[in-house]
């Protein structure tokens, strides 16, 4: 660690020195041989260059570089497309027990596990995972849907909300409308939240959610000069796998609250059902670093040993706050059962989801 | 504003940031040369170096790379005929055909001059639109867009050259394979056969890349010989910059239309720079040349293309939506650095602004300039028997449309769209149709899903959408009733060739469309509404189309081959044979051993090449191959019975 904080900014001086004291520290350690030294983990991203998953991991790895024992080499593997299975599918079939592969995830590779997708053929259950990071999502509505407060919403009429697929991260919205019981049209085929945005801005649609991280960027300046009202977050879980407030947005209500406020009693049913299984993958646990279950417990050791580290390392919170969007980076054995738990869905939420999906936006099922 | 543009200036003076721009010039040049390497790669590949640097000088890197690789992928397009990047492809039109006929020089200089002009003019647009932008682009709603892009379509029209049906049934196959994949909304996937690859579509790349690059290569082998005739380069280089002068409104409009392509989103370069192709060809009151090696040919997507880049800024820097691939990836960079582009960005990061706009314009000029140093000498691999390039160009295409998605799949697909784009070129089909639909189809039919679920019928009303409408109805009417193209009979160097097959394969390649296309058809009655509708505008006129085209075909005079063109098809098909063999040593024995095998059988088999340039030359490549993965940490693929 105080090697770590001996890193204030970038400056090659002072990354020299680090270097050079990393060895002199690390002269006594070599005795022992740390597992990854000299070695280079191959991380898999099942998506594009520069999405939200490859710049998750790219900015974190060089903090991981440094403080993990041995002071491993990341590379990356980009493996797009196919709704991000095969990207899955070359990490469940080539990663050896030796903890040289990872994978990073994100919802997109959630839902057709959660979907029942017959392509998706890897199982969670066998990886374990290494670092968390969850993200928040925040509703907003425009002043000309006449919404001025978030209980206007059950008597709004023609909301119109633009996304990019009903089986993708806009399901959550899609299923909030159906849970609040609003007269609200999904306009799905954007290509991404930011494309959604500028049709919400031109007053095609009029209400939206972005990441927070987005939202903090792109809606607050609309916020201030009044061209669009935040409704909600969508929520975090507790430690006990409870919906609460999102620390990012405290001051907003989750859709749970919205919903006691508009209906004056508890939140259920089936819509209520699917809300909690599939906003916490959406969400909640959404970027996770995996790492073959049968890895060496060494290597499992030190990916959390270096996740402690780094939630005190000034720098690194300060520097990657706008990408881990104000939210810890947590260790993946506190909350392995909480994510393998977000991964399971009964059979009976599983066809009323793809039921409505089907039913409302035409999406075929094999 | 233009404080902050002085102080971003200063910034040059600094002699690092100046060695950065020019690495970046020098890395984006070399890219850009590299056939199917293109501005996505480019910012990728310079990604992981920009990690330990300041934000301006990682703008400046990727800025300047960016801003000339759409210069130099001129220099494979027209010597070699195989688009240096998928933005690339209207200039072989043209281009390729100028260096067959030994005016590689007068090509070149033109491409570069209008290349440079276009990214200036580009720049000032972007720098003085900065104020406005934001409620221009806000300006346009899906059905305005989808009125664009279907107005860009329309100009498939004129590019049919003197076979007005086989370029609409191109066209109507390019919209068919475009919309391969799943439907906007994925509320269906079409034609993807349980294939996870199809699902997104085929990529550009690959398509670009199959349909004239590799249908080039095995052209040109077969041909054998080199791609031109030892005249040298001559004094060309004058006359390129007089063509552009004399052609000055080619230039600006151009331009202006490849800047437009940029801010809008989802049409990116290649749609910007057929558009700007389209246009030339469509206000030309002569056609007769183009596709045989008309430098208005040249000039209009090559003005076009470096805009785009400088119009792609305005979504990404000012809406946080990335215009085009490329920008994508420099949205992650400026993440990265917890920049956040959007509203804010003109008030808080205006000199980062002007960084960029800066790094465009001077590396627009560092390019023009390289380029038209490098010619010269790159000029002369024309001379060189095309047997002794082959192998090293087809190594780098394999390898780069594999790196753009890691899947086999990428290879197949250029494959089976390089013995498309060969046939097509051999029955002369015109191919610059087929690109513009396929290019075009997916921003189509998104905003036609868009406006129609948004606005319901209501949309057809919009004041934005009429005069769109209008425009559309009078480039309709100009095709149909304009100057008809006369005679135009395709000569030996033009791209889109004169039927050289011989009847009996020329009914029968129209009869396997009529069976595709009816296929498709019969294909999407399963498909619900909406995601039924482009393959339908697709394949049922192309039905009509191609029964009238078989009929055509059928009555056509027989003409029997002449002994010649049948060796040549013969040895083409070969040539093809040795591709496909390529890749199955790929996929037993993994790249290396594969690239190594192939280069040298190529040369000592083929070529006739002695064994010891044979083996030195497959030694150079391979230890190239190294060095660059190395570098840059690229994945090899891997093959079944040797891999790891």
């Amino acid at each position: 660690m105080r090697i770590v904080r001996f890193m204030a900014g970038w400056q090659i001086r002072s990354y020299l020195t680090v270097i050079g004291l990393s060895f002199a520290l690390a002269a006594p350690v070599l005795a022992a041989a740390p597992y990854y030294e000299g070695k280079t983990i191959e991380a898999i991203i099942p998506f594009p260059v520069a999405g939200g998953s490859d710049i998750w991991i790219r900015t974190i790895a060089p903090y991981l570089e440094k403080n993990i024992p041995g002071n491993p080499k990341f590379n990356f593997r980009n493996i797009a497309g196919g709704r991000g299975i095969p990207g899955m599918m070359e990490f469940a079939l080539k990663a050896k027990p030796d903890g040289l592969l990872v994978l990073v995830s994100s919802a997109t590779n959630y839902f057709p596990v959660l979907l029942g997708d017959k392509a998706a053929k890897y199982d969670f259950r066998q990886w374990k995972p290494l670092l968390v990071n969850p993200v928040g999502g925040v509703m907003y509505a425009s002043p000309a849907s006449r919404v001025k407060r978030v209980e206007d919403l059950a008597k709004a009429k023609d909301l119109f909300y633009g996304g990019i697929s009903a089986i993708g991260l806009d399901l959550i919205p899609l299923i909030t409308f159906e849970l609040l019981d609003l007269d609200a049209k999904g306009v799905l085929g954007f290509r991404g939240r930011g494309e959604a945005r500028i049709a919400f801005e031109r007053g095609e649609t009029n209400i939206d959610y972005q990441t927070t991280p987005a939202y903090n960027a792109t809606v607050l300046p609309l916020i201030k000069e009044g061209k669009a009202i935040p409704l909600m977050s969508f929520g975090q879980l507790d430690d006990s796998g409870n919906i609460v407030r999102d620390p990012a947005v405290p001051d907003l209500p989750t859709v749970p609250e919205v919903y006691e406020k508009i209906k004056g009693k508890k939140p259920s049913g089936k819509f209520w059902e699917t809300y909690k299984v599939f906003m916490p993958s959406a969400f909640a646990v959404q970027k996770i670093l995996w790492i073959k279950a049968d890895a060496p417990a060494e290597a499992l050791r030190v990916f959390y040993t270096a996740a402690d580290r780094l939630e005190k390392d000034k720098e690194f919170t300060v520097k990657t706050e706008k990408i881990l969007g104000g939210y810890p980076l947590l260790r993946g054995d506190r909350l392995e059962k909480t994510i393998q738990q977000a991964f399971q869905i009964d059979a009976e939420t599983q066809r009323f989801v793809k039921e409505c999906v089907s039913k409302k936006y035409r999406v075929k099922f094999d | 504003m233009w404080d902050a543009a002085l102080i971003a200036l200063e910034r040059f003076a600094n002699p690092h940031h100046m060695a950065m721009l020019t690495a970046g010039v020098v890395a984006g040049t070399v890219i850009g040369i590299l056939p199917g390497l293109g501005g996505i790669a480019c910012v990728a590949i310079l990604l992981p170096f920009i990690y330990t640097l300041d934000v301006h000088t990682a703008m400046i890197l990727l800025v300047g790379s960016l801003a000339v690789v759409h210069t130099s992928d001129t220099i494979t397009s027209v010597l070699i005929g195989t688009p240096g990047s998928a933005a690339a492809a209207a200039t072989v039109l043209d281009g390729h055909p100028l260096a067959k006929q030994g005016q590689a020089a007068r090509a070149l200089s033109a491409a570069f001059l209008s290349s440079l002009i276009g990214g200036l003019i580009g720049t000032v647009f972007l720098t003085l639109s900065l104020p406005i932008a934001r409620p221009l682009v806000l300006l346009f709603g899906s059905p305005e867009l989808l009125m664009l892009c279907v107005l860009g379509l329309s100009f498939a029209g004129f590019l049919t050259g003197g076979a007005p049906l086989k370029g609409g049934l191109a066209a109507c196959l390019g919209l068919l394979l475009g919309s391969v994949g799943s439907a906007p909304a994925d509320a269906v996937d079409r034609y993807t056969f349980g294939q996870l690859y199809l699902l997104d579509g085929i990529p550009l790349v690959g398509v670009a890349l199959g349909i004239f690059g590799i249908a080039e290569i095995v052209d040109l082998l077969a041909k054998g010989g080199q791609i031109a005739e030892r005249i040298g380069l001559g004094s060309g280089w004058l006359q390129g910059v007089k063509d552009v002068v004399q052609h000055w409104g080619i230039v600006v409009r151009g331009s202006l239309i490849g800047v437009w392509a940029g801010i809008l989103p989802g049409i990116g370069a290649t749609a910007g720079s057929w558009m700007s192709y389209g246009h030339v060809v469509a206000m030309a009151s002569d056609r007769e040349r183009f596709g045989k090696g008309d430098i208005r040919g040249v000039i209009g997507p090559e003005s076009a293309n470096n805009s785009v880049e400088a119009g792609d800024f305005i979504p990404t820097l000012l809406f946080g939506v990335p215009g085009g691939a490329p920008a994508a990836i420099m949205l992650g960079a400026l993440y990265f650095y917890g920049i956040q582009p959007g509203p804010r960005m003109v008030q808080e990061n205006l000199d980062l602004i002007f960084t960029i706009i800066w790094s465009f314009a001077i590396a627009n000029t560092m390019g023009a300039a390289l380029c038209l140093f490098l010619s010269p000498a790159l000029a002369r691999l024309t001379w060189v028997p095309f047997a002794k390039l082959a192998p090293a160009i087809v190594v780098t295409i394999f390898f780069g449309a594999f790196q753009s998605s890691q899947q086999f799949g990428d290879i197949y697909a250029m494959l089976g769209l390089g013995l498309l784009g060969w046939l097509m070129k051999q029955l002369g089909w015109p191919r610059a149709p087929f690109l513009v639909g396929f290019v075009l189809t997916k921003p189509t039919e998104q905003y036609l899903w868009l406006s129609i679920s948004r606005y319901g019928a209501e949309w057809l009303l919009r004041p934005g959408v009429i005069v769109l409408g209008l425009l559309l109805l009078a480039s309709i009417f100009w095709i149909v009733f304009g100057k008809r193209a006369g005679e135009n009979i395709p000569g030996e160097e033009s791209t889109e060739g004169a039927i050289r097959l011989g009847k009996v394969p020329s009914v029968l390649f129209t009869l396997l469309v009529f069976v595709v296309v009816a296929a498709a058809l019969y294909e999407s009655r399963s498909f619900p509404y909406l995601g039924a509708i482009f393959p339908m505008a697709a394949t049922i006129p192309a039905i009509f189309m191609a029964a009238a085209q078989i009929v055509l075909d059928a009555r056509a005079p027989r003409e029997a081959p002449e002994i010649e063109e049948r060796k040549k098809t013969r040895l083409a098909l070969g040539y093809f044979f040795s591709l496909v063999l390529y890749l199955l040593l790929i996929l037993l024995f993994g790249f290396g051993i594969a690239t190594a095998l192939f280069i040298f059988v190529f040369l000592y088999g083929w070529a006739r090449m002695a064994w010891f340039p044979s083996l030195i030359y497959t030694g150079v490549v391979v230890g190239l191959a190294v060095l660059m993965s190395w570098l840059l940490g690229l994945y090899w693929p891997q093959g079944v019975l040797l891999g790891q």
